[in-house]
């Protein structure tokens, strides 16, 4: 007879470990606990039974991996820990005693150093792996990048995480792995593809960020203490696998100067070739006059157009047919129907990356540098100018320099005469220090484009130079759209036009609600306060139905259109309320009867009147309603299809249809909200552009 | 004293008889009589005077009752010793104040007798004493009192009498002030003013108290203890709770008894040491220990770790120098990324997005945790009006505590998008390298060339062509080294290289006829040796067993027939020829080199053919094949042979010698195919204008079709040497370069992208490109065009 096993000792009762138990077998503090498990990414688990793990008790509790926590026991940073622990009750005594300078003795040489490269090794076996986790690493850098110092946030830390910050840019800069980026309400968010792995950020705007509340810097500074390490040893990777020196060359001076990215200096590893990307060579040469400027870029285009022409004809000694063979991939056109398409990946990276190189940008004081710079030089452009204020390391600093193709301006365009004239602007053809000819929004200069800053953004999510004419300085922005979201099927996606999206009958269905709305004005006020245009547009169409209801003729709608809004709702309210019986019970078939009554009814009174006008108009109506009953029908049908279909299976899998239903239904409740909300703007915008 | 007084009492109540005792007595209670009667004070006063050395020690309580009334009434804090002493024994005798009373009551008691019976002198008061008995003669002849019976009239018993009253009534007592008394009695009589407090005091100061007089008794001795001044002092103290003996200290200051002060007198007087004086030999043994460390360089001076450590703080290397892919383990699960932001994230966005009235005020009443979004939908016209989102730090720090603190738990996704199962496209610069370009160009042919070859070293290329000759050529250079002319009227249809390194043989097809050639002169000596060897090692065995091939021909007509091909053949290195029955198309060597198999698709029975090299043998595994056979090719791993017909491939297992798989590409008429590799795949060209990608694993059915061609598909080839990269040659005359990536693991799908489109070959009597061919290694493919030329592509 075998033993009676006793209860606990196996399964998993014996994997789990609670935390208070762990802390307890490692011989640590709290807060080292903390620390050392954020260092080596243990994190607690959620153990399937919790009462076998727990033995019968209830309490809330964390638990562990009992595997793991052993796994803690070896761990070299545990030494280092106790170490720190003595050497504190060294200090504190000595501070107890008023001996200042043995405490600053004992913390200066004493207090062991703490080094995380095993733990990064273990915990990334290869690059690839750190590159996974890097999403996390960087936003958290950005951010304390641009955090004020504090007693919690030493600048020493800020200043770390600024420049392993601008390394990484400078990477990307030369590397060209940027992809999309987006502007959000909370800040930038960027995305790089570097060797397959896609890497999302996410960039404060700069501001001082809020830190109140019950905030804990000390994890965050153990979490940055980590990510520091690891973005230190993944920027050495790579910037040695495209051939640069790591770490690049820091001009304490430029940094000072706000030179931000163009402090740093990039160096090949070897003899610097021709092509090399040295992101800042132009940075230190102070271009003087505009003229030297444009000098210095005629050669600098001069030298493209041979390297160009070179090209060519080493393309042509290989060409030997007549058709150009290109490096790039050649779109597969299918020839017949029943093929499987293949999907292409869009155009290569290296045409992306010369999305703006042949451009010279100028960005005006008021718009974000930063990340401007960052992006336009990511994607080609070598040249980008700022205003002096803006910070040091820029292209030019002059404005009306002639080489500028492209200005960014983030000012509302202002009427000419509401600002005060800049005396003599025409004669400043100068050498030297010309004195800044009248500059935007004064004046703009022939041949340049004044975009706004969401161009740039806009243009890269699409991979292409969109008009820039949209995104003229004072012009109503298009939406600018968050190039990740891919909208699953049954969602609202706002690329597409509504009619695609919407289901059958959806649009009537609209049609007859909004008619419910009109008849309450001033609800549809309170939805669109704002949009002025939008509410005339509704009130536009209000006059048109109301006095086709009221049969007087359409001669009256053109001047009620401008007659004041009170005009309007009163005339409205007298049709609706002839509609009243019939929108508020649309499916009844008692009302549908009604209506048909009703219409028979006012026939009879216009053939007494002799009008005629009234049946163009209900006939839209009814057709309409026909439309959405049928297509509600059909709906419903297939609804109770569905439910028959669900009587039939067994409980667990109803259950567990439904909680996939759950989903679905909301995503299509969403869809419909954000459906009916467009057609309510779209239906307002085509009502304004008609009157 | 106390007895004293109860043996007083005793006296005067129970011993009447006591005749001494009753003249005092009798005398007493005059006294007391005139003490308070005002006419006969003066007498009384010198009576008392004249008795006060007799009763001293009798009426002493009487004088302890005045002195009593005395304290009460006298406020006077007594000062001085004597006073003390009073006090003291005054208050010792309280307890003994309602006896005296009772005896004076006595007293009064006699007194009102006396009153009543109206006798005012002693002598009739004395008989009445006497009259209140009588003395008879008992039984025993003792004497006996027989008392009067007691005549219980009103005022008889007067007990509870009150004492004299003042019946001056309520009228101030002021009024008395000049006079010696303060009333009247109920009998009229003068009520005197009682003694007060000076006339008291001059008393008691007259009488004096014995020195030392305590009025105690002293228990061991029985006599009255006194007690001396000091012992009233220490006595006094201990009341007060205070130290009883003078000059005590309580608090001593404390005496140092061993202190670290120098005595001037040493304890010993013995002389200093001499080691006292002279350099410790040990100590310069250790020092000179230290020295030779330092010198010989193990012990480093102290150097203070200055601002080395600010660089080692930066200290970064290559950390994956040696990286070796880890599997992650099973229980692990890496923290999930951040979700990619919304639409209605953006600054700027689609107005429908932003929230209206209703859901503006919903989502600013509900509490923080409820709200399905953290931040509230507000569009900004322009980038500058973007405000700082002041919730940034926090959603951040939530972050941290979501990835050290949360609980991980793998939970299964009920609505799996299907759309993230579809495998991640690669990026263009992944999929290189690919062929793009016309490298070379080989132009000799008459007429189109029908098949290329590239040699298994990669350095020649064979083709073959509608003039008939077999050309070897230097890849590179497009040289043409070698040539020669199989037939006259057949062209020759297919060349292929023996795999492996080590020889070069090539096949050649040309009408019925396979020749087995080794280029002369253009090989290494030694190779060329070898490969001559491989293939004369068939004529001995031909010879050996020439019984088998006698039995062959008895039965039924030669599968086919080795022979030598002539002497102007084999001074070229044709070296061996094979004829079978009808027309070869295609040759394809099994992996090893030791087989090939032949296709002729008009010959029914004898359309496959498996040739075995080493016998000069050649067998023909199908009795009766279903369809048209197309071609015919080994499986690059295992004993498994495929052979396509019109429109389906079947794939047999040679060692069980049965049918595996039927695969049904669909295809109305398959032109070639190729297997992958890996053994798993085949791509299949057809005439249909179709490429039909099968995956052996997945079903029967093409996993994709791929229809970039206008014209029919001649050729399709995958890369042998390890890259991913798939050819097809059509009628078109382009080629089309593929990527498919087949993955090991089973649960992904063959990623196939499209590459490049190579276009060069004329089309000729529509007719494009023949054949392909890659390069054993590298990213190159050569192709055979109808227009007489073969392109190598890099």
């Amino acid at each position: 007879m075998t033993r009676i096993k006793k209860k606990g000792t196996s399964g998993a009762a014996k994997n789990y470990i609670t935390r208070t138990r762990a802390v307890k077998k490692l011989q640590i503090s709290l807060p080292d606990f903390r620390r050392l498990c954020i260092f080596k990414g243990i994190y607690p688990r959620e153990p399937r039974n919790k009462k076998k793990v727990s033995k019968g008790s209830t309490a809330a509790t964390t638990f562990y991996y009992t595997k793991d926590i052993q796994y803690l026991l070896h761990e070299p940073l545990l030494n280092k820990f106790r170490e720190h622990k003595a050497v504190a009750k060294k200090i504190g005594r000595a501070l107890g005693r008023g001996e200042i300078g043995d405490a600053a003795r004992l913390e200066k040489t004493h207090i062991p150093k703490i080094k995380l490269d095993h733990i990064i090794k273990e915990r990334y076996p290869t690059f690839i792996d750190a590159l996974r986790d890097l999403d996390d690493a960087l936003s958290m850098l950005c951010l304390f990048a641009n955090l004020p110092s504090t007693p919690h946030v030493p600048p020493k830390t800020i200043a770390l995480c600024q420049r392993l910050c601008h390394e990484f840019e400078h990477y990307v800069i030369v590397s060209h792995s940027l992809r999309k980026s987006f502007l959000s309400i909370k800040g930038i968010y960027y995305q790089a593809t570097i060797q397959g792995q896609d890497i999302m950020w996410l960039v404060p705007y700069r501001f001082v960020q809020r830190t109140g509340g019950d905030i804990d810097f000390r994890i965050m500074g153990t979490f940055v203490e980590f990510y520091t390490t690891l973005l230190g040893f993944v920027n050495f990777r790579l910037y040695t696998s495209i051939g640069l020196v790591y770490p690049p060359k820091f001009n304490a001076k430029s940094d000072e100067d706000g030179g931000e990215l163009g402090a740093f200096q990039l160096e090949g590893k070897v003899v610097p070739r021709e092509d090399k990307p040295t992101t800042n060579d132009d940075a230190p040469q102070a271009i003087t006059s505009a003229e030297a400027q444009a000098e210095a870029d005629k050669v600098a285009a001069l030298a493209i157009s041979e390297q160009e022409k070179e090209d060519e004809t080493s393309t042509a000694l290989v060409k030997a047919d007549s058709e150009e063979n290109t490096e790039a991939i050649d779109t597969f056109e299918t020839t017949a129907q029943d093929a499987d398409i293949l999907p292409q990946p869009q155009a290569s990276s290296s045409e992306i990356a010369s999305l703006f190189a042949p451009f010279t940008i100028y960005l005006s004081r008021e718009t974000p540098r930063a990340p401007l710079e960052f992006i336009l030089k990511a994607f080609g452009c070598k040249r980008v100018g700022w205003d002096g204020i803006l910070g040091d390391g820029a292209f030019t600093t002059n404005e009306s320099d002639p080489a500028i193709t492209h200005q960014i301006v983030d000012r509302p365009a202002l009427p000419s005469e509401s600002l005060p004239q800049v005396p003599d602007v025409a004669e400043t053809e100068t050498r030297g220090a010309a004195p800044p000819k009248a500059q935007w929004p004064r004046s703009t200069m022939p041949g340049r484009t004044y975009v706004q800053p969401q161009w740039v953004w806009d243009c890269i999510n699409q991979a292409k130079l969109l008009r820039p004419d949209l995104y003229a300085p004072g012009a109503e922005l298009p939406p600018h759209l968050n190039p990740w979201v891919k909208p699953k099927k049954g969602q609202y996606d706002p690329n597409v036009p509504l009619e695609e999206q919407e289901l059958e009958g959806e649009a009537e269905a609209f049609e007859d609600d909004e008619e419910e709305i009109e008849g309450k004005v001033s609800d549809v006020e309170e939805v669109q306060p704002t949009k002025d245009g939008a509410l005339a547009g509704v009130e536009a169409i209000i006059d048109r139905d109301s006095s086709v209801e009221a049969g007087e003729g359409m001669d009256v709608a053109g001047s009620e259109s401008e007659s004041s809004n009170s005009d309007s709702v009163s005339d409205q309210e007298a049709g609706g309320d002839e509609w009243e019986g019939f929108d508020s019970e649309p499916e009844s078939e008692i009302s549908d009867t009604e209506a048909a009554r009703r219409q028979h009814q006012r026939e009879l009174e216009a053939e007494a009147t002799g009008s005629a006008v009234q049946l163009a108009a209900t006939t839209t109506k009814s057709k309409n309603a026909e439309i959405r009953k049928k297509a509600e029908k059909k709906r419903k049908q297939e609804q109770e299809e569905k439910e028959r279909l669900k009587m039939m299976l067994p409980r667990r899998k109803r259950k567990l249809l439904e909680r996939i239903e759950y989903g679905a239904n909301k995503r299509d409740k969403e869809a419909e909200v954000l459906r009916k909300k467009r057609r309510r703007i779209e239906n307002a915008k085509r009502a304004a552009e008609a009157v | 004293m106390a007895a004293n007084s109860r043996k007083r009492k005793a006296v005067t109540r129970d011993s009447p008889l006591d005749s001494a005792s009753e003249e005092e007595l009798a005398e007493g209670l005059l006294e007391g009589i005139l003490s308070h009667s005002e006419g006969e004070s003066e007498d009384g006063q010198d009576q008392e005077d004249v008795e006060s050395s007799e009763i001293e020690g009798e009426s002493d309580e009487d004088e302890d009752e005045d002195e009593d009334d005395e304290g009460l009434e006298s406020d006077k804090v007594p000062s001085d010793s004597e006073e003390n002493i009073r006090e003291q024994i005054r208050n010792l005798r309280t307890t003994d104040v309602p006896l005296e009373k009772r005896t004076s009551q006595l007293t009064h008691e006699d007194e009102i007798d006396s009153t009543l019976n109206g006798k005012l002198e002693a002598a009739p008061e004395e008989e009445e004493l006497k009259c209140n008995y009588t003395v008879t003669t008992d039984a025993n002849g003792n004497p006996r009192y027989l008392y009067k019976e007691i005549n219980p009239v009103y005022d008889s018993d007067d007990s509870d009498a009150p004492e004299t009253t003042n019946t001056i009534g309520n009228i101030p007592l002021s009024y008395y002030n000049a006079y010696p008394h303060i009333g009247y009695d109920i009998n009229g009589k003068k009520i005197m003013r009682p003694a007060k407090g000076e006339a008291l005091d001059a008393l008691l100061d007259s009488i004096d108290i014995p020195k030392g007089w305590t009025g105690l008794t002293d228990p061991a001795t029985g006599k009255p203890l006194e007690l001396s001044q000091e012992e009233l002092e220490v006595l006094k103290k201990i009341t007060r709770n205070e130290i009883p003996e003078e000059g005590y200290d309580p608090y001593p200051d404390m005496v140092h008894y061993f202190s670290g002060k120098e005595e001037i007198m040493p304890l010993s007087a013995a002389p200093e040491p001499k080691r006292r004086f002279v350099p410790s030999k040990h100590e310069a043994k250790r020092v000179m220990k230290i020295v030779k460390a330092i010198r010989e360089g193990r012990i480093q001076p102290y150097k203070p770790p200055a601002e080395e450590e600010e660089e080692q703080d930066f200290q970064v290397y290559d950390i994956w120098a040696d990286e070796v892919p880890r599997p992650d383990h099973d229980m692990h699960i890496p923290a999930p990324k951040m979700p990619p932001p919304a639409y209605d994230e953006s600054y700027h966005p689609p107005p429908e997005y932003l929230p209206d009235k209703d859901e503006k005020a919903a989502w600013q009443e509900a509490d923080e945790e409820d709200r399905e979004t953290e931040y509230l939908p507000t569009d900004h016209d322009a980038l500058r009006k973007v405000p700082g989102y002041d919730r940034f730090v926090k959603e951040k720090f939530e972050r941290c505590l979501d990835l050290y603190l949360a609980p991980r738990v793998r939970r299964n996704k009920l609505n799996i998008d299907p759309e993230s199962l579809l495998p991640k496209l690669p990026s263009p610069e992944e999929l290189r390298p690919f062929p793009t370009t016309c490298a070379v160009i080989f132009r000799s042919h008459e007429g189109r060339v029908r098949s290329v070859s590239i040699d298994p070293r990669g350095n020649l290329l064979a083709s073959g062509g509608d003039d008939g000759y077999v050309r070897v050529w230097e890849l590179l250079t497009g040289r043409q080294l070698w040539n020669v002319k199989l037939s006259d009227e057949d062209a020759v249809d297919a060349v292929r290289w023996r795999p492996g390194k080590d020889v070069a043989i090539l096949a050649a097809a040309a009408g019925e006829s396979i020749y087995l050639i080794v280029p002369f002169a253009i090989l290494s000596p030694d190779v060329e040796q070898s490969s001559r060897d491989i293939l004369d090692a068939g004529w001995g065995y031909a010879a050996s067993n020439p019984s088998s091939s006698a039995n062959g021909t008895t039965t039924k007509e030669l599968p086919a027939r080795w022979s030598r091909p002539g002497d102007h053949l084999e001074d070229k290195g044709v070296l061996v020829q094979a004829t079978v029955r009808s027309a070869v198309k295609v040759i394809n060597w099994h992996r090893r080199g030791e087989y090939l198999a032949t296709v002729s698709p008009r010959g029914q029975s004898s359309s496959v053919a498996i040739h075995t090299l080493s016998k000069h043998l050649t067998q023909l595994p199908f009795r009766r094949l279903k369809g048209l056979a197309q071609s015919a090719q080994f499986h690059p791993s295992k004993p498994i042979f495929f052979v396509a017909t019109k429109n389906s491939i079947r794939s047999y297992d040679l060692a069980r010698q049965e049918l595996v798989k039927i695969l049904q590409p669909g295809a109305k008429w398959i032109s070639s195919f190729d297997v992958h590799p890996g053994g798993d795949n085949i791509i299949v060209g057809t005439y249909d204008k179709r490429l039909l990608w099968h995956d052996l694993d997945l079903s029967t059915k093409p996993y994709k079709t791929l229809r970039y061609h206008k014209e029919a598909i001649r050729a399709v080839r995958f890369h042998q040497g390890g890259l991913p990269l798939f050819a097809d040659a059509s009628d078109d005359g382009s080629l089309q370069i593929f990527h498919g990536k087949v993955v090991g693991d089973l649960m992904e799908n063959a990623t196939i992208v499209p590459l490049k489109v190579l276009r060069g070959h004329q089309v000729k009597s529509r007719l494009g490109v023949m054949d392909i061919d890659w390069h054993p290694r590298e990213p190159w493919c050569v192709s055979a065009g109808a227009d007489g030329t073969c392109r190598l592509w890099n």
